[in-house]
């Protein structure tokens, strides 16, 4: 979607620190286009939920500048932002009924009163709340607290609505159903949407593209699909899906491939991704439905003997944990078909995998 | 708790014994309180059931015009004015020093926190001396100001008290919330603050009133005549001679404390509902 | 540009200044911010409370009456070391003082002071003055004043002077502080060597009352842990729709007045109160029991006036712990009886340790109840400062007895906020 419209907000440079001693963002340059879906995914503490303060202007920006919309945020204070937020505990105000805290933004604005009605109708309808007007916060249940937090967030129809783990205090199932309920009120309501998660399957689910964070710094943004074929490094590779990773070597270099010596012994072919030079440490990534166990002869050029471990039977397909050059946390996903080897644990076979899916990454 | 349907003769029995006892418990807490009030209407100068008829002779005492009714007219103006200005005090002062303290942490704060609360804790009569032998060289006894003074100190440590954790419990992303959302701080304050914290300020006054209104040791070392507020006027009462007027003047104050309770009560179970610690 | 040196080993500098120092101004303007908010009180209360418990408190050292009526014999006194008779020339001193303060009219304050020591200072005290007035009319001041023989002339005028025990307490109330009062209070005196020693028996008191006081106070407690275990239990365990109901039961005698309370006690337990009545009445007992104005009135006006603030605690401490626990105890086997010691009590101690300390602290101050329904041998501390304050008009013992019962009730209240946490007084 980046490049379809121009940019809404856009991160310059920016570093932030609390206590002045480490950078919790740092050096951070992203751009969010117009009614884009982006989430900003990442283990706890990598300064995901920062980002978005500052982007809300809750926490100062120690160095760099946000624009929104192309205007610098550095002296608007929150209230005059025009940005949504939903916040993890919904913040609802609990003095209130769900139509009062609808009502709070756009009185905030100095609507006329029949436009308020008219709109707080129409987003409540939209989160299909409208029996619940009446109600305090108190008087609802967790989803339809976190729905009214986003009738909220919405209704006074800002550029921009930031969430910070939003679905966080769910249960599973509710969760999952909230997630489809939020990308389809994203598509109907064209909104530009900044995510904050650290549920990996939720940032696939829903995002046009994600900014995977990690120690302050923005690992990779890509949409879902490049993210999880196309890593850029084993940080990434290793945070989003399952992936194996064999150490090793790299011993030659020609463009686009490389030839890499496993840590275990053996020498494969690989994508050069992401490799300092030959000579330098490597790490190879390799996705567990990429590996073929017996594969034909033709295409799998590096082939190696594999022990099997342990099967674990999941339905649609089996894992295999396997023991692959020393590696005995090599898993190997097996989808279930007619066709599919017949394995048992103690068994060796042949193992191999199209060099393309091999990607050698940053040690 | 309910006799479980397997439960043994000996425990029904017990589960019986057990809610008797309870009942007795309570008898004794509520039945002086109530057995008291109708002997303010007894006719007759005497403590004794059954009465003899009812009166509101002893009330008339109080609201008539006799120099003794004067002195009860008298006291309970100074009851009033009293505790109002010792609330208002004690409520303005309370909730900025529990703003404070909520807000950061310095060293010394615990400290500064059992200071703030001691007036509680220190016995009475100590603090009576104390202030009646320094307010006398600042000429502070037997004048209103320094009885009110004298009651705000009782009253603050309630206001701190319930102010404090009122504002412990303010979830302060709500403030947040109300910002993005367009609202400016003083909005923000008056709308969503101000709301949420007020009935702790309530409670909190609510306390000083009743702890202002009560009291009678104070006043015993620094009014004179002139400053006697109903509790001082029942002492005066009971010592000298019981009288049913006593009875009276004290089935007021119950009234008072009654209403001052259910308040109380209606404020704690609406910001409990309002929590969500209670759905209806 | 302002520019960041993101963490190449070093601080991290905005433009010049290193962050962390701003950030630590900003910080420290928040602290003040905080600070100023909670000044105002504090400043208050330092006035209108802990300064005037203070000054009052160090009454119980201080000791200025000698000092300023007859201050060159004080000094005199201070420097002779005790032993025998004061030297003649401090006699001398006092002779002539006693004359002048006299005259002055301010000797009654030095007679009062002295008098705390040992009646009959006072009478004594004043017919050495006019002695000694006479005595200069007829002699001359000169052969008065500077007489050789001082103590003789003390002797003639009275015989008690002869004995040392009387300049030893001129002398031990000639320092501008002493301890003599807080010794007092916990009936030491100083003998006439100013060794410590115990006061006779028939003037010591102190103790008694204070053991008085911790008694009953005791009693008091236990009384309320008794009676308030079972109802605090009862309304933990109850549903909160019923116990919400019986807590204003509770809350009605918490909000009361406590001289309404006392009040009721009084009319119900006199011997022509409503209990006696209705004693009488049904044959329990044929003449008037003496209910009230004893130890037994005491301990029912207390123990009502303060069994909520036992409960309180107790119940909000019950209403937390989980009832499974004791299914649990009771589906592993455990008797009734044995889960509940095992599984429910210990549970429960923090509530009853805030609620127990709570009434005790309390108690250890009351003051108007027991001046109500107690008898004589009734009264607590708190009664004996206030009456050395309104009658025997004696600062100094009531400073020190308030010291002593301040100590109590500091030491208790120190294991409550341990316990609790001053944070943590909650009042609903
Ligand atoms: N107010 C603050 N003062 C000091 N340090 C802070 C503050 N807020 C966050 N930090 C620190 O900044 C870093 C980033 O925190 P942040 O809350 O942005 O993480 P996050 O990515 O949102 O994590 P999570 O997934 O757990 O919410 C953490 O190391 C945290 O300890
Ligand atoms: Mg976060």
């Amino acid at each position: 979607m980046p490049g379809e419209s121009e940019a809404l907000v856009e991160f310059d440079n920016v570093d932030k620190t609390f206590d002045g001693e480490t950078l919790v963002v740092k050096n951070l340059n992203m751009e969010v286009g117009q009614g884009e879906f982006l989430t900003m995914l990442g283990p706890s503490g990598s300064g995901k939920t920062t980002t978005l303060l500052m982007l809300a202007g809750f926490e100062s920006i120690t160095h760099g500048d946000i624009l929104l919309g192309g205007r610098s945020l550095k002296n608007v204070p929150p209230y005059r932002r025009d940005i949504g937020m939903v916040f993890q505990n919904y913040a609802l105000f609990p003095h209130m009924t769900v139509e009062e805290n609808l009502a709070f933004p756009l009185e905030a604005r100095k609507m006329p009163r029949d436009q308020i009605k008219e709109k707080i109708d129409r987003a409540l309808a939209m989160v299909r709340l409208s029996e619940f007007s009446r109600r305090r916060p108190a008087q609802l249940s967790g989803g339809q607290q976190q729905r009214v937090a986003v009738a909220r967030a919405l209704v006074y129809e800002p550029a921009l609505v930031l969430m910070d783990e939003p679905l966080g205090a769910l249960d599973r199932q509710l969760r999952e159903n909230m997630q489809y309920e939020l990308k389809h009120i994203h598509e109907t309501v064209g909104v530009t949407v900044v995510y904050v998660t650290h549920d990996q399957g939720e940032a696939l689910t829903m995002s046009n593209r994600i900014a995977v964070f990690n120690e302050g710094e923005v690992q990779q943004i890509a949409t879902p699909q490049v993210l999880y074929e196309e890593p850029e490094n084993a940080f990434v590779a290793q945070f989003i899906g399952e992936n194996n990773r064999l150490m090793g070597t790299v011993r030659s270099l020609n463009g686009k491939e490389c030839q890499v010596e496993i840590d275990g012994g053996g020498e494969v072919a690989a994508l050069a991704v992401n490799v300092a030079g030959v000579g330098e440490r490597t790490t190879l990534s390799l996705r567990p439905e990429s590996v073929k166990i017996d594969p034909p002869a033709d295409g799998y050029p590096d082939r190696f003997d594999a022990r099997v471990e342990e099967l674990i039977y999941l339905g649609d397909h089996t894992r295999v944990r396997v023991n692959v050059c020393l590696h005995d946390d090599f898993i190997i996903k097996v989808p279930r078909s007619g066709d599919a080897p017949r394995l048992e644990v103690g068994e060796t076979h042949t193992v191999g995998w199209n060099p393309a899916d091999c990607r050698a990454l940053d040690a | 708790m309910a006799v479980a349907p397997y439960a043994t003769p000996v425990e029904k029995a017990w589960y019986y014994t057990f809610r008797v006892i309870c009942g007795l418990i309570f008898f004794f807490l509520i039945m002086p309180i109530l057995v008291i009030i109708p002997l303010g209407f007894n006719p007759v100068p005497f403590f004794t059931y059954p009465m003899e008829g009812f009166s509101w002779r002893w009330y008339g005492e109080i609201f008539g015009d006799s120099p003794i009714s004067i002195l009860w007219q008298r006291s309970m103006v100074n009851s009033v004015v009293v505790a109002i200005c010792a609330t208002l005090l004690a409520t303005i002062l309370g909730t900025l020093a529990a703003l404070g303290l909520t807000r950061a942490d310095f060293p010394g704060k615990p400290a500064v926190m059992a200071i703030l609360i001691s007036p509680i804790m220190v016995p009475i009569v100590v603090i009576a001396v104390g202030m009646f032998y320094f307010y006398a060289q600042v000429g502070l006894v037997s004048t209103l100001s320094g009885i009110i003074l004298a009651h705000t100190t009782l009253g603050v440590p309630f206001v701190v008290i319930t102010v404090s954790a009122t504002l412990q419990g303010f979830d302060h992303n709500l403030v947040r919330a109300g910002a993005i959302l367009g609202a400016n701080p003083v909005r923000v304050f008056r709308k969503v603050t101000l709301p949420i914290i007020t009935p702790g300020v309530v409670s909190g006054s609510l306390f000083a009133f009743a702890a202002s209104w009560d009291e009678i040791v104070v006043v015993l070392f620094l009014a004179s005549t002139e400053q006697h507020t109903v509790p001082r006027r029942m002492w005066s009462g009971i010592r000298e001679l019981l009288s049913p007027t006593i009875i009276a003047a004290a089935t007021m104050l119950i009234i008072i404390s009654i209403l001052l309770m259910f308040t109380m009560e209606w404020l704690r179970r609406r910001s409990e509902r309002m929590r969500g610690l209670t759905p209806s | 540009m302002a520019a960041v040196s993101p963490n190449a080993g070093g601080p991290i500098m905005l433009d010049g200044v290193p962050l962390k120092i701003r950030l630590e101004r900003a910080e420290r303007m928040r602290k003040v911010k905080a600070v100023g908010l909670i000044l105002p009180l504090f400043i208050f209360l330092m006035v209108t409370f802990a300064i005037p418990i203070v000054v009052m408190l160090m009454r119980s050292v201080e000791n200025p009456e000698i000092v300023q009526v007859l201050p060159r014999s004080a000094a005199a006194m201070r420097l002779w070391d005790g032993e025998g008779f004061p030297p003649n020339e401090a006699m001398q001193t006092f002779a002539a003082e006693v004359v002048t303060a006299k005259a002055a009219k301010t000797l009654g304050k030095a007679a009062k002071r002295l008098n705390y020591n040992a009646s009959g200072f006072r009478s004594m005290l004043f017919k050495t003055g006019t002695k000694l007035e006479r005595a200069i009319e007829k002699e001359g001041e000169e052969a008065v004043l500077q007489g050789p023989e001082m103590l003789e002339r003390f002797i003639d005028i009275d015989k008690r002077w002869g004995e040392r025990r009387y300049w030893s307490i001129i002398r031990q109330a000639s320092p501008p502080h002493t301890a003599w009062y807080l010794l007092r209070s916990v009936d030491r005196d100083y003998d006439e060597n100013t060794d410590i020693v115990p006061i006779s028996e028939d003037q010591a008191i102190h103790v008694e009352v204070l053991w008085r006081t911790i008694v009953i106070s005791a009693v008091v407690t236990l009384l309320c842990l008794l009676l308030g275990f079972p109802i605090a239990y009862l309304l933990g365990t109850l549903p909160t729709k019923q116990s919400n109901l019986l807590i204003l039961l509770l809350l009605l005698p918490f909000w009361t007045s406590l001289l309404v309370r006392t009040t009721a006690w009084l009319v119900l337990l006199q011997n022509e109160g409503v209990i006696n009545d209705i004693a009488i009445y049904f044959g329990l007992w044929d003449e008037p029991l003496q209910l009230v104005r004893n130890r037994m009135g005491t301990y029912i006006a207390m123990v009502h006036i303060l069994l909520p603030f036992m409960v309180l605690p107790m119940f909000s401490v019950m209403k937390g712990i989980d009832p499974y626990h004791m299914k649990a105890a009771a589906s592993l086997g455990a008797n009734p009886v044995s889960a509940f010691i095992k599984v429910y009590l210990p549970q429960t101690l923090p509530g009853v340790g805030a609620g127990v300390l709570l009434v005790f602290i309390l108690s250890l101050g009351y003051y108007i109840t027991p001046a109500l329904v107690g008898g004589p041998a009734d009264q607590m501390l708190s009664y004996f400062i206030a009456f050395h304050v309104n009658t025997t008009v004696n600062w100094g013992l009531a400073a020190a007895l308030s010291a002593l019962l301040l100590v109590c009730v500091m030491i208790f209240f120190a294991m409550y906020q341990r316990l609790v946490g001053v944070g943590n007084i909650r009042m609903n």
